[in-house]
């Protein structure tokens, strides 16, 4: 693998607005969306990731087994209260649609940093964006990405699951309405009649018990781009919980074993020197001396703080609160000229689909970190 | 064999002329006169401030919303009972990951 520069195309603002990246460029006029370089792989490197991104899937399968037969959750932090629908839905298998490993590559060693389950973005720039991008600049050329047809080939899977409408719920922010409405295209291609609503907006009429949009219908299948572990933390969380069954929540509120960075130290444990992991604990570094602190529940960098010789070396913006962490060795990430690359290896319905890679002048992937375009020959 | 065949966009490319993704939330926040007010006015629980549902407005802080129903009560509906973020952060508010 390897990065190259090129030039930008002279119109890419408004090529890629065109295709649903409206926020492409960050709050100091930098671009987000990042084509003033390309990463190339091989076509055997793209096959070792896709394999790579199988065999964790199966590694979290396993682990999310194991999670509930020794009765894990407590020590994850994930609120007892949750336990008895996390059980259920793990085994009653309600849809569930996508998810993202973020793993470091350096053209050598692939490494598990984490399990993005419930609420990963940056999927518009992954399945859209960058294959626009590649059509246009090389046509010749292959990308890593069947993340669209996969998608609505889930989708289409899903009709006899789902009553209409499905609402696609979001809290606002761009980030977060650009990756919904992606999501809400490739339902409606598939079949569904869609809605989008604010979580603010969401409504729960007691008389009935259920949740109802903003003219009262009903609320039965809801896509929500919004933590399970926020929704828990909230006025409404108990009436969540209580419409497990009755709503088809996707992600499925079993995400949060795998959201949870404590997955993790758990899977380091069930699996130690896996050629895909690194070492990780909850109950500190141990012997390690260069690693990661990571919140259990943190988001887009917060709170994770990187250690080299035990001294702390860089942070993310701290999280309200936090409790608990876990404590991750560093992985080798692709460099250069001083920019970190993670892969953000994307799954739908459990698949290898695609991937996104996200540029860092550090070593912790923010929102700030900006998108870079592949391709491989 | 990986190319996607093509990426036929329908919502999203509407949605993306009208610079949805940039667009605010269907939730206005206003002061005790019905005027529309900075949104961290009611993310900070501020006095007097408190969202409204629905509804139509110019868009500019200081219009008045017309239309919208309030929170808690709309008829036994309670509303707000999401969308604060209180069980964590992501560093730009973002649910995402």
């Amino acid at each position: 693998m390897r990065r190259r520069s090129i030039n930008p195309r002279q119109n890419w603002q408004a090529a890629v607005a065109r295709h649903g990246l409206t926020c492409h460029t960050l709050e100091d006029g930098t671009p987000y969306w990042d084509e003033s370089a390309y990463w190339e792989f091989s076509s055997a490197e793209i096959d070792r990731l896709d394999a790579a991104t199988a065999e964790i899937q199966r590694l979290a399968l396993a682990a999310g087994d194991h999670i509930l037969d020794h009765n894990r959750l407590e020590e994850m932090s994930i609120p007892a209260s949750a336990a008895a629908r996390i059980r259920e839905t793990w085994n009653s298998e309600p849809p569930a649609l996508y998810g993202r490993l973020d793993l470091a590559y350096d053209g050598r060693q692939i490494k598990l940093l984490e399990y993005n389950a419930d609420t990963p973005t940056g999927l518009v720039e992954a399945a859209v964006i960058q294959w626009y991008w590649l059509e246009e600049c090389f046509p010749k050329a292959d990308q890593f990405n069947s993340l669209h047809e996969k998608l609505v080939a889930k989708w289409k899977d899903l009709i006899p699951y789902l009553k209409q409408p499905v609402y696609f719920g979001h809290d606002g922010s761009e980030e977060d309405v650009m990756t919904v409405n992606y999501l809400r295209d490739t339902a409606q291609q598939a079949g569904h009649r869609t809605e989008a609503i604010s979580m603010h907006s969401v409504g729960w009429e007691d008389a009935k018990e259920r949740f109802v949009d903003l003219e009262q219908r009903p609320i039965e299948s809801f896509f929500k781009l919004y933590p399970w572990e926020w929704l828990l933390g909230e006025r409404f969380g108990p009436h969540a919980l209580e419409s497990i069954g009755t709503v088809n929540w996707m992600e499925p509120i079993w995400k949060m074993m795998w959201s949870n960075k404590a997955l993790l130290a758990i899977l380091w444990e069930l699996n130690p020197n896996h050629e895909l992991l690194v070492p990780a604990y909850l109950d500190g570094p141990r012997s390690m001396k260069d690693y990661v602190r990571k919140p259990l529940f943190g988001r887009e960098g917060a709170g994770i703080t990187t250690f080299r010789n035990w001294a702390a070396e860089e942070s993310g913006a701290e999280p309200v609160a936090e409790i608990r962490y876990v404590y991750q060795q560093l992985a080798p990430l692709a460099t250069d000229g001083g920019r970190h690359a993670v892969i953000g290896s994307w799954l739908i319905d459990g698949e290898p689909s695609g991937m996104g890679i996200r540029e860092s002048q550090g070593m912790i992937t923010t929102n700030t970190s900006r998108f870079v375009p592949h391709l491989f020959r | 064999m990986r190319k996607s065949k093509e990426v036929p966009l329908t919502l999203l490319a509407a949605l993306a002329l009208s610079t949805t993704g940039c667009e605010p939330p269907p939730h206005s926040c206003v002061d005790s006169t019905g005027h529309l007010a900075p949104e961290s006015y009611c993310q900070n629980q501020a006095t007097g401030y408190r969202y409204v549902y629905g509804g139509s407005s110019g868009g500019h802080i200081g219009d008045t919303v017309v239309g919208a129903s309030s929170s808690p009560d709309d008829a036994g509906v309670s509303r707000g009972g999401f969308g604060h973020g209180e069980g964590g952060e992501g560093a730009s508010g973002s649910g995402g990951e």
